[in-house]
């Protein structure tokens, strides 16, 4: 039971409470040491007292007292209330609604108690718990619209619509007159409702509601959305047609408008009999504005030979007329099309020999016009012969070097110049060219940020720092690279991760990988606030939206390849665990003779002095400056392991790979790369029917992947030498999931015919050698001989041929053979800079 | 490039677009607040016609508004503000940022009744300049000194709306070849410029994880405990 305390203590108890509100902490230290001196056991001081502490920054000896608070008083729900927020505190969610529940029974009225542990709930999405609280919440205040709100929510989210919706009109019932106009929260939750009523499917209920509350809804581009929406769903053509125009004429830039009122006309792009209509249709709209560009550039989708030749030259000319730089990036997605793509190369031959004659531009047109149409036409050949389908880079050079000559000031082209050196391979080029097109614009972060990508690209980490340094906050702890991953720069913190793994920093890779994967977490618990805000704001829709996103974060690129990235990283560890004890060790330590391999360690052992030396100088000076502030004006800690050393050193490499895979292959089961490393992971673990499961799915994927089809046939070999076999349940699922792999007895003639099948892909012929090196040690020289051959497919990239680089350490391969492979490369890629050791 | 309204789900990329375009940024809880408090004005434009490398591959965002209503007006008028707007420099001048700003602007007018809308923009941003004044129509209301972080000046700049807050507007009439730039607009609350933030920044505007969101809007309701 809570102990009774004195009259006086009990107004110092009060203070206590008032001070930790306050934030006035050693004042409220001060005042429990009073009452604890007298009544040294009062477990709700001690836990005000831990609360305190915890707000301090003192979060162990915080737990601590905390536990010795509750030992003392069991029943006090401050002291489980106390517990509840040092877990939420140190985001340990479930334990921290467990204290909760325990607080709420012992005080069920409590408002406060009710409120944080609804939040907890929904935060963990336990649904049936938080519609029970939410009831409990509804019935202590049933005056409150957000409480009526807040069961609905919680129904509308565990999936029970119509209980959602009959929530929200039982509370418009309670309304003895309607709102005024202009009362938002109001409006948005009419609206709400008509979500709710839409999502049970019966679009006639939910057109109706609509109607009635169209006039005087305050979001008129969102009733008016739904009402063209609903109306097209139920086949009101004409009416959805009215709908639809009512749209266009508030912004004619939206596709989703366009379709529905082609839908509207009945017009369907597959079937020719609709083309005429549809032409008509996008005249229309073309003709209301010069500005216009949407009803334009839309029908070169669907317009097919002669027609979208006239019409794409239309274009193209109208935007280059115009002197705008962006025209190419308007068009390009038409290159996937076979002979769309031969129509623009038609087009910039065109171009090409106007530029040549001079004859580029009407004679009427003033020296202005003619330069400024000659600039942008020389930019858009250029941009043609860069793009990946209509390569050809000698071309490409020699025009946007023309480009330049006119316009030397102008920024993108020197940038496309970069790019274009990039695609030749020429990394180091690209990178310096960037910069000079950086020095054209110092006061562009747009091209500040292209020059810093480019320069990590070549591994410039320093001078890509530096050059971001140009425009973070610098004074933030942890200098420019702290501000960036305040600022969750994503972009950055990956493309540094990655060359320091292509640099072999296996741990710096890893620290940058892992901070991608923080900045995840960072923003599921973004969300937090937000459950009681929108409620009491009453904007659901966009809170409901919020949830549904937050439900999918992890599918997001950022976070898989940063997490695949990781992964690899982890167990190449668990493969080689020496690798996590040296920082900068070169990926082919294995293949090197033992000098070669004792110099590299001792360089990789300099290095990593030279960093953590370079570590307590920034920490020295960090000191000087007393305590730093973060980006967001938090005391922020200095980070213990700016290396990764202690990340890399992890004891349990493959655990640690499994919580980043997980979000994965629940998200992204579509992911080829997701499966193939869930494969990875699963298969070290033995995990074998999961490893089984990932092969199952990529094989749906795509039954002929090069990377599957090594996996298939490490997964027979794994478990034709189980050194146990599996336990009976097992063994009979494995048996009807693992028909997709090849027999014991036929692997070699099954990897035969997977290369001679494939014998003209790169990638997959990459695959077969290897598993042919698996199979046959013998055959070494045979593969490595296939291997070098691929350098004559004429579908090979320079990524295979790294690819390749990579598949001869992994066989150490002599370095004669090494050498002699990157030596045709080069030969083959004359400008390219990556196949010759810098 | 398609206009339309920012979701949630477009955060990641116009925090992306943002950190590659301007010197002031921002956390996602940054962004969240404007989507989940003002969910009509924020606008994002859309390279839809680039093709699909996965399934999972969200929505390329080349520009971007972001927008508010000023929560506690000085001047006791409904307005609205935008906090920061960019276009990629590979999509400039398609006239995205105008496009972006008029349908804010509406949103602005209908559904918050907001009399004008302000922003800042840096005294040497030409483009922008441009943009806000010859085509979009604002004016210059002030000069604050040293308004940026980096001891910059600000235009203080502001239309009025009045013309919108009627339901039926004539948005197409939009004249002729105004250059629109595109060009970056900072505006409030680079990072950090919470009230702990230190004595060199410069604006009230609070943001940052740090603070609950109801920290940023309101009183937090009750307190703990007790």
């Amino acid at each position: 039971m809570p102990q009774p305390l004195s009259h006086k203590e009990n107004t110092l108890f009060r203070s206590v409470v008032k001070f930790y509100e306050a934030k006035q902490y050693k004042k409220g230290i001060k005042a429990s040491d009073q009452i604890l001196k007298k009544n040294p056991n009062h477990g709700d001081t001690q836990a005000m007292r831990a609360l305190i502490m915890n707000a301090q920054g003192n979060t162990d000896e915080a737990f601590a007292l905390a536990k010795t608070a509750l030992r003392n008083d069991m029943k006090s729900h401050i002291c489980w209330h106390v517990y509840g927020i040092l877990y939420r505190a140190v985001k340990n969610l479930e334990e921290a609604i467990k204290a909760y529940k325990a607080a709420l029974r012992l005080d069920p009225e409590s408002a406060q108690i009710q409120r944080d542990l609804a939040f907890l709930l929904v935060q963990v999405r336990d649904y049936p718990g938080y519609i029970q609280l939410r009831r409990q919440m509804l019935q202590a205040r049933p005056s409150a619209r957000q409480n009526w709100t807040g069961l609905a929510v919680a129904l509308h989210l565990s999936g029970d619509l119509a209980a959602a919706e009959d929530i929200l009109n039982t509370y418009e019932g309670t309304l003895k007159r309607a709102p005024p106009k202009t009362d938002l929260e109001h409006s948005e939750a009419l609206l709400y409702k008509n979500t709710i009523i839409a999502e049970q499917g019966d679009i006639e209920r939910a057109l109706e509601h609509l109607e009635k509350i169209f006039k005087h809804n305050l979001d008129r581009t969102g009733v008016m959305e739904l009402k063209a929406k609903y109306l097209l769903e139920l086949g009101r053509l004409d009416e959805a047609k009215k709908a639809y125009e009512e749209l266009l004429e508030r912004n004619n830039d939206y596709r989703d408008y366009y379709f529905g009122l082609e839908k509207s006309l009945g017009l369907d792009r597959s079937d020719p009999g609709s083309l005429d209509g549809l032409k008509q249709m996008y005249k229309t709209y073309a003709e209301s504005g010069e500005r216009v560009d949407a009803p334009q550039r839309i029908p070169l989708d669907f317009l097919q030979g002669d027609e979208f030749r006239e019409a794409a030259e239309a274009y193209v000319r109208r935007w280059l007329a115009r002197g705008i730089p962006s025209t190419f990036a308007n068009i390009k997605a038409l290159y996937g099309d076979e002979t769309k793509r031969q129509a623009f190369q038609d087009i910039v031959h065109k171009f090409t020999s106007e530029i040549e004659s001079g004859t580029q531009s009407s004679v009427d047109a003033d020296a202005k016009a003619k330069g400024r149409l000659r600039s942008a036409m020389l930019y858009f050949i250029a941009q043609h012969y860069d793009y990946r389908l209509t390569r050809d880079l000698r071309k490409a050079m020699d025009f946007i070097d023309k480009a330049i000559e006119q316009d030397p000031e102008f920024v993108n082209l020197t940038m496309t110049k970069a790019r274009i050196y990039k695609h030749y391979g020429d990394i180091a080029k690209a990178a310096e060219t960037m910069n000079s097109a950086r020095e054209l614009d110092e006061r562009d972060r747009y091209i500040n940020t292209k020059c810093a990508k480019y320069q990590l690209r070549n591994d410039e980490n320093e001078n890509a720092l530096t050059t971001m340094s140009k425009f973070t906050r610098n004074e933030t702890v942890g200098g420019p690279l702290g501000d960036l991953h305040d600022m969750q720069c994503m972009w950055y913190i990956t493309e540094d991760g990655e060359s320091y793994l292509r640099q072999g920093h296996l741990s710096l890779a890893l620290k940058r990988f892992k901070a991608i994967s923080d900045i995840f977490d960072v923003w599921e618990e973004d969300q937090f606030d937000f459950h009681g805000f929108s409620l009491r704001k009453g904007l659901i829709r966009s809170y409901i939206d919020l949830i549904h996103w937050e439900d999918r974060l992890r599918d997001h690129p950022f976070y898989a390849s940063a997490a695949i990235s990781a992964i690899a990283i982890y167990i190449t560890i668990a493969d080689n665990p020496h690798l996590a004890q040296a920082n900068g060790v070169p990926k082919d330590l294995d293949t090197m003779d033992a000098g070669e391999r004792k110099k590299a360690l001792k360089k990789a052992k300099k290095e990593q002095e030279k960093l953590e030396a370079e570590r307590v100088d920034r920490e020295k000076k960090a000191a000087a400056k007393k305590a730093g502030t973060g980006g967001d004006g938090e005391a922020k800690k200095e980070d213990t392991d700016p290396l990764g050393l202690k990340l890399v050193q992890t004891p349990e490499p493959l655990e640690e790979a499994q919580k980043l895979l997980t979000p994965l292959l629940l998200l992204t089961p579509k992911s080829m790369d997701a499966q193939n490393i869930g494969f990875e992971v699963f298969i070290r673990k033995r995990k074998y029917l999961l490893a089984m499961k990932a092969l199952v799915a990529a094989h749906k994927l795509d039954p002929e992947h090069a990377t599957l089809h090594e996996q298939l046939i490490r997964m027979r070999r794994t478990l034709d030498d189980l050194p146990a076999p599996l336990s009976a349940p097992t063994a009979a699922v494995m048996k009807e999931v693992s028909t997709i792999l090849p027999a014991s007895d036929s692997l070699a003639s099954f990897n035969d015919a997977f290369l001679a099948k494939h014998k003209d892909s790169v990638t997959h012929v990459q695959s077969a050698l290897r598993v042919r090196a698996l199979l046959d040690p013998t055959s070494k020289m045979q593969n490595e001989k296939a291997l070098v051959a691929t350098l004559e497919l004429p579908s090979i990239t320079m990524k295979d041929a790294q690819g390749a680089l990579s598949i001869l350490s992994e066989w150490k391969s002599d370095a004669v053979v090494r050498q002699g492979y990157a030596e045709a490369a080069s030969k083959k890629w004359p400008e390219s800079t990556v196949f010759s050791p810098k | 490039m398609d206009i339309r309204i920012l979701r949630p789900s477009d955060i990641p990329h116009v925090q992306q677009a943002n950190l590659t375009n301007l010197p002031e940024n921002y956390f996602c809880k940054y962004y969240l607040y404007h989507a989940l408090s003002w969910p009509q004005l924020s606008y994002v434009a859309v390279d839809v016609s680039r093709p699909q490398k996965s399934p999972y591959d969200p929505p390329k965002i080349v520009g971007y508004v972001l927008a508010k209503m000023e929560e506690e007006p000085t001047d006791g008028v409904q307005h609205g503000h935008i906090t920061s707007l960019s276009v990629m420099r590979t999509h400039r001048r398609l006239g995205l940022a105008e496009k972006m700003m008029r349908q804010s602007q509406r949103a602005m007018a209908e559904t918050y009744d907001a009399q004008y809308v302000s922003l800042h923009v840096r005294v040497s941003n030409a483009a922008a300049l441009g943009l806000y004044r010859d085509t979009l129509g604002f004016n210059v209301e002030k000069i604050e000194a040293k308004y940026y972080a980096d001891g910059e000046d600000a235009y203080s700049m502001r239309m009025d709306l009045n013309n919108l807050r009627r339901p039926v507007l004539d948005d197409s009439a939009s004249e002729g070849e105004a250059e629109d730039e595109g060009g970056p607009v900072g505006s409030a609350g680079k990072k950090g410029d919470g009230p702990a933030a230190g004595k060199d920044k410069l604006r009230k505007v609070k943001v940052g994880r740090a603070l609950g969101v109801g920290n940023l809007v309101e009183r937090v309701e009750g307190s703990k405990a007790a």
